[in-house]
């Protein structure tokens, strides 16, 4: 809990009195709920340590039962569920915890990886910049850089499957970015998938 | 010739005997629908809803300090209540141990049992029960070391695999084993915790039970970091909710209320999106929350029964992911309890 803003905690607090006060027995059952969204900005130069990259069990790198009719080698990102799957066949498959934007990648559809980038330079969007000014402009690659260790580039969209410098932020929508990893876990995606991998995106269903 | 006849009579007497019965039937046709709404009403009369749970199974039902239930299991009531009375604190749990849990159910102790139990065709039909769903698909499985290179389960030869004496557990190991050409040497213990101290020592190299247990089981050893469970699962165990038979309301009311919140998940709607779902102009959507047909009232409840149960407890994987899931301490991945779509099996009937 320590990472979420002083502000963002309150008002949790306080959305919380008021589930309480109006229905009392509706809110116990609710309490674990995770975080819909989380505020957080990007923290750039900030390096995390192995500790804070190992995620808890729930998220952590694993192999998992899986059934799909997509080949071996195929990635399946599940966006509502925040996993990122890649198939092994026989119905299993590598499941990898991972972040989300909030508002970035609503498309869902087949894309493939047409470029793979080691420690990635960091431009941050206009939007971005504007929301968060004090932002540089330009980041080289490197341990504090908020893409991580690296990045999987999806087709001709400006999304990625990227790592990140805020291990905590896995499991959850963040305000920016595309598909966040822990960097041990991009490294080792980074290592399994060629370029021209077929990426599969899921989207929570539309209303 | 002698045994023809006798054939000949008995099927005629069989004959006569369904006839009759076809009279009762019709006959009695009255009294058939007021014994079938019979569990919906005295739930509704008494002002609670009366469900057998276990005694404290991590993930699936547990008391905590306040004498508050939790768990996936005791969700399922939680969303029954929600659905009858639009309030999922009018539960009473009363806790049965394996024994006295289905007793409970035939002598109407409790309106529903929904306690970790498998469904097989002799409970219901000896015991006289329905099991209308399966809420979480089990199975036996394998806990090792993450140190030991192993990905599957038919890397397993050679191994010394710890299991609890006498259970099905340690006769699945070993149809499984040979079944896969492979040697193994069993340690068994009289107790399942004696078998999670004997693989905690290094006394074996695999520890087998169903996976749920394992997954709960790994949490109690030294260092759980160290340890992972195998994807694959060696047998099934289907567990739900049991009813009465006798009640075809009460067991459709059991049914569609997981159903339902099935095809909440597959269609986005959850405790944080039903305000959303209920102005949704999608006939999936309006059909299931009642915004559109009143299949709720059929069935003895409120048109809005499924945003009751939204309000209160959430959809499948909502319930899932807090109690056992990845939300939870237990982190279980969905596996086979994942939707179809998503890589389970877990498919509902569409509303």
């Amino acid at each position: 809990m320590a990472w979420i803003r002083p502000t963002t905690g309150i008002a949790l607090l306080l959305a919380a009195a008021v589930v309480w006060w109006t229905a009392p027995a509706a809110a116990q059952f609710r309490r674990q709920a995770p975080p819909e969204t989380m505020q957080i900005e990007e923290q750039p130069g900030y390096e995390p340590s192995a500790e804070e990259e190992h995620l808890p069990a729930g998220y952590r790198r694993q192999l998992v039962f899986f059934r799909t009719t997509e080949a071996p080698g195929t990635i399946i990102v599940h966006t509502s569920e925040r996993f990122l799957y890649l198939v092994q066949g026989n119905n299993r498959a590598l499941r990898y915890g991972i972040g989300v934007g909030r508002e970035g990648f609503q498309w869902q559809g087949l894309v493939k990886i047409s470029r793979k980038a080691e420690w990635p330079d960091w431009t941050p969007p206009p939007e971005m910049i504007a929301r968060q000014p004090y932002l540089p402009r330009f980041m080289a690659g490197g341990p504090g850089n908020p893409l991580g260790a690296r990045a999987l580039y999806l087709g001709q969209t400006v999304y990625r499957i990227h790592g990140t410098n805020q291990p905590q932020t896995i499991g959850q929508a963040v305000s920016s970015g595309c598909f966040r990893l822990v960097n041990p876990d991009v490294i080792d995606l980074y290592n399994r998938v060629p370029v021209g991998t077929r990426v599969v995106v899921k989207q929570a269903p539309e209303m | 010739m002698g045994g023809h006849l006798t054939q000949q009579i008995r099927s005629a007497a069989s004959a006569l005997a369904a006839a009759a019965a076809i009279l009762a039937g019709a006959a009695g046709a009255v009294v058939p629908a007021q014994a079938q709404a019979q569990t919906l009403k005295a739930v509704k009369e008494r002002g609670a809803l009366v469900c057998g749970v276990s005694e404290g199974l991590l993930g699936f039902s547990a008391k905590d300090a306040k004498g508050e239930w939790s768990g996936f299991d005791v969700d399922f009531c939680r969303a029954l209540a929600a659905a009858i009375f639009n309030d999922p604190s009018k539960v009473r749990f009363v806790p049965l141990n394996a024994e006295q849990r289905f007793a409970a159910l035939q002598s109407g102790a409790i309106d529903i049992l929904s306690r970790n139990s498998t469904w097989t065709m002799a409970r219901e039909v000896e015991l006289k029960l329905i099991f209308p769903a399966v809420t979480y698909y089990d199975g036996q499985g394998f806990l090792v070391r993450r140190s030991m290179p192993v990905q599957s389960s038919l890397e397993l030869d050679g191994a010394k695999v710890c299991v609890q004496k006498g259970t099905t557990s340690a006769q699945n190991v070993a149809d499984y084993f040979h079944a896969n050409s492979m040697k193994f040497d069993l340690v068994t213990t009289s107790s399942a915790a004696d078998a999670v101290k004997a693989y905690d020592a290094n006394r074996c190299t695999v520890l087998t039970s169903d996976v749920s247990q394992l997954y709960a089981q790994r949490l109690t050893l030294a260092k759980p970091d160290e340890h992972m469970i195998l994807p694959d699962v060696i047998s099934k165990e289907p567990l739900g909710p049991a009813v009465r038979q006798g009640d075809e309301q009460w067991a459709l009311i059991a049914k569609w209320t997981h159903f339902a919140m099935l095809n909440a998940e597959e269609l986005g709607v959850s405790s944080k999106t039903i305000e959303q779902a209920l102005k949704s102009e999608k006939p999936a959507i309006k059909r299931l929350i009642g915004t559109d047909g009143k299949l709720g009232e059929k069935i003895g409840l409120s048109a809005d029964w499924v945003v009751r149960i939204m309000r209160a407890v959430g959809n499948y994987g909502e319930s899932f992911d807090r109690n056992v899931g990845a939300g939870s301490k237990l982190a279980i991945p969905r596996g086979l309890n994942h939707l179809w779509t998503s890589g389970g099996i877990q498919y509902a009937p569409p509303l």
